[in-house]
């Protein structure tokens, strides 16, 4: 009896699948659950014009942690949508992530940014294992009104940045204001200074034993220590948060951040009148670079069974028009190619990213255990920068000798 | 006879499948995390085994070593400081007061809060309302004073609750002692020394080691004010476990600390119960 | 009765210096709510802004952090797990306590459990945390049920160590009495000794809810990616590295403290009924 039933069940469903194809499930976690707004409408765009494909986007909180133990649990999304950073980089090693290098879409992406991905990886890997989709970038924001009303100049190098600085104190203003209490904000104008200063592969140079960092990073330390009189007392005591509020309500005239800063400082001040200039780290005008990285790139995952219904997803959100839909949404920049309009917060650093005159974050690079941030924060408050680049190097070679081995493995039979 | 196996079976048929469950979500998650501290795993894919490289870098990082003096450090003195004041508390509660209930519920919302909450109170406290008043920098952005302020917020949290137990403890003392020793002139400090104490001290044991235990564990409360700075200074090693270990890619080294950690937890743990229980019976 | 017969004075003194005492509890939280009125413009970084009356007292940042954190079930799910948790240790931790702490001292098996299950505390979460993920995922637990279980786990060597050492002050001669009139141990448990520890019940149940309500990684790591959450999960909305709602997430803060200030008072009272019951003995 049973087995009758369970039959004519099965008989059923095979009749109603082939009348009505049940759409195939594609499942996206992305990382930025500040943005889950904007990905929750376009998940219900796509939904709307696709029927052979339902979409389901979630954007969580404790993102990495979420996808961590979904990976140990062997439950796997279809794609992930994540950042240009270490955590790529582990994945891609994990060999969690499929090749994508055969998705026509990789054609529009501006090679910087592909590069850049290319650059995460521990050992080179041939094919292309992600598809860039928004940058972020940082250097310095300023407020506008108050620049207006002393006429101060955007500075194109580091002495005229210097001289900017102490004509704004001289004028009883305050040059900036840091959030040091939060010690990963020490890696904003960190990663601002270092793109000029440093090379852009410094970390694969030291991992292949060809420099240090003592002698890539000196420039770089003496320089972010010299910021530190133009800060506000003690900027060890205050948070991002307070950073941001301060400089919301005009406390400062510039800040030391990335993009990504933007809402959180509007939503102190809505009105606030903000443009920002690339961090003229070098002391020749030439020599500046804009520090740029992927802020947010899909990758699908190699367990995923649906590869291309995955890219037809790709297809959807890499369309300009929703390209600009969440540009408009989220003041980002786009990795693709064509015009787009961008916020007019960005206007000061629109030169570099049209010429494509940029390098990543150096930090990308650096495993999070290391604590580099918490470093900088040490060498900031003691001013020790012997001790601070003598650790560095040592700290170096301790926390990232597997993937050393590794490389001078592949360096030894490549 | 009879009654002494229907007894014995009893407490089996009790105490073993207790035991399976306990062994099945404690004991063998925590083989598997000795296991992984052999290798170099991440916490997903594949992984090398490395034998006792990670239990020999514990002992050469200076991080960990760091951690280890500031967990140690804060826990001994929030331990002691803790219990001091619940005690004092739990006599202040447990006196003849006015509004007692009131009181006592009042004295037990920062228990109820989550320390991350609390975490962020005080933030805003250390870093605006405090130095206004001192005329100081902010104790969270001095290396030196930072612990200070941990084992403040340590400690207005966890009173509330070591409070409760001692209350729960003196509500055990019978009143017709205390009469008893009021006939005997005994007042005060002396009535507290002599006949109070030694009749909570089983509570003072339990109190001592969870605090400890606690406060050597205390994690949330550096996430919430310092996140283990300024200069590196506050990183706890449960602090130390969890972010590199979960958030960053050391799983298997913090494994080990983690591993060693446990062991040297567990030893304070029974040499505190072992002088206490001694102090207890001499009582 | 006694009341009226002797006339009850009061220490106050002590009350005094309790009363004044409070400003230590009550400034934090005065700061917690006016943080929980106040709009995100209206947050400063001076102390007098910081410690002002927000413009208005209006209730939307409460409305909008229950619509954030999809309050009510959120709320559902938080008390499920915190009441189920709760009645499951207080029956089967003072279970163990009792077996424990009767035979102790003449069974080496018994000494052994004890010691073995209370080291069980001085685990770092942090080292289960992972094969505990891939474990409730392998028993198809990694739901609620499963939250449920381990937290049942994790607050038993606390709990049985508390049980354990309270069932040093309750006499076995009453057990032995009921024995004589021929009553089962299991019986007798139920009967006689459960209800007499109805001063440390309430101290776990405090103990094992405030740990199970406030508790954010837990759910966070075992339910991933089931759209199942918890109060203090729903919270994590209000803060990310970029950017913090203070203003929400104290509003909501506040939400989720209220269920368990009337827990407390309640459970407050019965660790004073349980003593009152004591004395009638």
């Amino acid at each position: 009896m049973r087995k009758v039933l369970l039959f004519s069940l099965a008989l059923v469903l095979c009749i109603a699948g082939t009348v009505h194809a049940a759409p195939v499930e594609i499942e996206l976690v992305q990382y930025k659950p500040e943005a889950f707004r904007t990905f929750d409408m376009l998940a219900e765009k796509f939904n709307r014009t696709h029927t052979n494909i339902h979409l389901t986007i979630s954007s969580p909180n404790e993102p990495v942690t979420i996808l961590k133990t979904r990976f140990i649990r062997e439950n796997y999304p279809d794609i992930i949508g994540i950042g240009g950073d270490m955590n790529y980089s582990n994945f891609q090693d994990a060999e969690l992530l499929a090749d994508v290098s055969d998705y026509k879409g990789l054609a529009n992406i501006k090679k910087a940014y592909i590069d850049i991905l290319e650059g995460l990886e521990f050992v080179p890997t041939p094919g292309i294992f992600g598809v860039p989709y928004m940058a972020n970038a940082a250097g310095v924001l300023y407020n506008k009104d108050i620049f207006d009303a002393h006429g101060w100049k955007i500075p194109e190098s580091w002495p005229e940045f210097l001289k900017l600085c102490d004509d704004i104190k001289a004028a009883g203003v305050l040059p900036m204001y840091f959030g040091f209490k939060d010690t990963w904000t020490t890696l904003a104008p960190w990663n601002a200074l270092a793109v000029d200063l440093a090379p852009a592969d410094v970390c694969q140079q030291v991992n292949l034993s060809r420099t240090t960092f003592t002698k890539e990073y000196r420039e770089t330390a003496e320089k972010i220590f010299a910021l530190l009189k133009y800060a506000e007392e003690g900027p060890f005591a205050y948070s991002y948060n307070d950073a941001c509020t301060a400089f919301a309500r005009g406390e400062s005239a510039m800040f030391v951040i990335g993009n990504y800063a933007i809402p959180q400082i509007l939503s102190v001040n809505p009105n606030l009148n903000i443009d920002s200039f690339v961090m003229p780290g070098s002391d020749n005008p030439d020599g500046q670079t804009l520090n740029s990285g992927v802020d947010i790139m899909f990758c699908v995952m190699e367990a995923s069974k649906h590869k291309d219904a995955a890219y037809e997803v790709l297809d959807f959100l890499l369309d300009p028009e929703n390209i600009q839909l969440y540009v408009d949404d989220q003041n980002s920049v786009p990795c693709q190619t064509g015009t787009f309009k961008l916020t007019p917060m960005l206007d000061g650093m629109r030169k570099y990213i049209d010429a494509g005159k940029m390098a990543d974050y150096q930090d990308h690079h650096y495993p999070s255990e290391m604590a580099v941030d918490a470093q900088i924060q040490t060498y900031l408050l003691n001013g020790d920068m012997n001790a601070f680049l003598e650790r560095f190097d040592r700290d170096w070679v301790r926390y990232n000798r597997d993937i050393i081995t590794k490389l001078q493995k592949y360096n030894a039979s490549h | 006879m009879k009654s002494q196996n229907e007894r014995k079976r009893t407490f089996l048929m009790i105490a073993v499948p207790i035991l399976l469950l306990f062994f099945m979500f404690n004991t063998l998650p925590l083989l598997r995390g000795v296991m992984y501290s052999f290798t170099n795993f991440r916490g997903y894919g594949k992984f090398d085994w490395v034998g006792w490289r990670n239990y020999i870098d514990l002992f050469t990082d200076s991080r960990v070593g760091n951690s280890y003096w500031f967990t140690f450090k804060l826990a001994l003195v929030a331990t002691i400081l803790i219990n001091i004041l619940s005690l004092i508390m739990a006599l202040a509660l447990n006196a003849k007061i006015r509004f007692k209930s009131f009181l006592r519920g009042m004295y037990f919302i920062p228990n109820i809060l989550g320390a991350l909450v609390v975490g962020y109170i005080f933030s805003y406290i250390f870093t605006y309302i405090l130095p206004a008043i001192t005329h100081a920098a902010s104790m969270l952005a001095d290396k030196n004073w930072a612990w200070v302020a941990i084992v403040i917020v340590c400690a207005w949290q966890s009173i509330a609750m070591n409070t409760l137990i001692y209350i729960s403890g003196l509500q055990t003392v019978p009143e017709d002692v205390y009469e008893a020793a009021s006939l005997d002139g005994a007042t005060g400090w002396n009535k507290f020394r002599y006949i109070t104490f030694p009749l909570i001290m089983p509570f003072f044991t339990i109190n001592m080691v969870l605090c400890m235990k606690n406060n050597l564990m205390v994690f949330d409360q550096i996430m919430a004010l310092t996140k283990g700075g300024p200069a590196q200074s506050t990183e706890s090693i449960s602090f130390l476990i969890y972010n590199n270990g979960m958030s960053g890619g050391q799983f298997g080294f913090q494994s080990a600390n983690a591993v060693v950690f446990f062991i040297v937890i567990v030893i304070i743990s029974v040499l505190q119960l072992r002088f206490l229980n001694k102090k207890e019976e001499q009582l | 009765m006694e009341n009226l017969t002797v006339k009850e004075k009061f220490n106050w003194p002590v009350t005094i210096l309790l009363l004044l005492g409070l400003f230590t509890v009550l400034f934090p939280l005065y700061m917690t709510v006016i943080i929980a009125f106040k709009q995100p413009s209206e947050m400063t970084n001076d102390v007098i802004g910081l410690l002002s009356f927000p413009k208005a007292w209006s209730f939307d940042n409460f409305r909008e952090a229950m619509r954030v954190t999809d309050f009510w079930r959120s709320l559902f799910n938080s008390f499920l797990i915190t009441a189920v948790t709760m009645i499951v240790s207080i029956a089967i931790h003072s279970l163990m306590g009792y077996a424990v702490a009767r035979n102790m001292n003449t069974s080496k098996f018994y000494r052994f459990s004890y010691f073995y299950v209370v080291s069980g505390m001085f685990v770092p979460f942090a080292i289960l945390m992972m094969p505990l993920v891939k474990q409730t995922a392998q028993l198809h637990i990694d739901n609620m049920f499963g939250v449920i279980v381990l937290y049942v786990v994790f607050y038993m060597p606390m709990n049985v160590l508390l049980y354990a050492g309270y069932l040093k002050n309750i006499p076995v001669a009453l057990e032995e009495a009921a024995h004589v009139d021929g009553a089962s141990t299991w019986t007798t448990y139920w009967k006689i000794i459960f209800p007499l520890m109805w001063p440390m019940h309430a101290t776990v149940a405090v103990l094992t809810a405030l740990g199970t309500w406030n508790d954010v990684m837990t759910p966070l790591v075992i339910m991933s990616g089931s759209g199942v959450n918890t109060l203090p999960l729903a919270q994590l909305n209000f803060q990310t590295q970029f950017g913090t709602n203070y203003n929400l997430a104290f509003a909501s803060y506040l939400l989720a403290l209220l269920p368990m200030l009337i827990f407390y008072l309640v459970a407050q009272k019965q660790i004073i009924n349980g003593v009152i019951n004591g004395a009638v003995k």
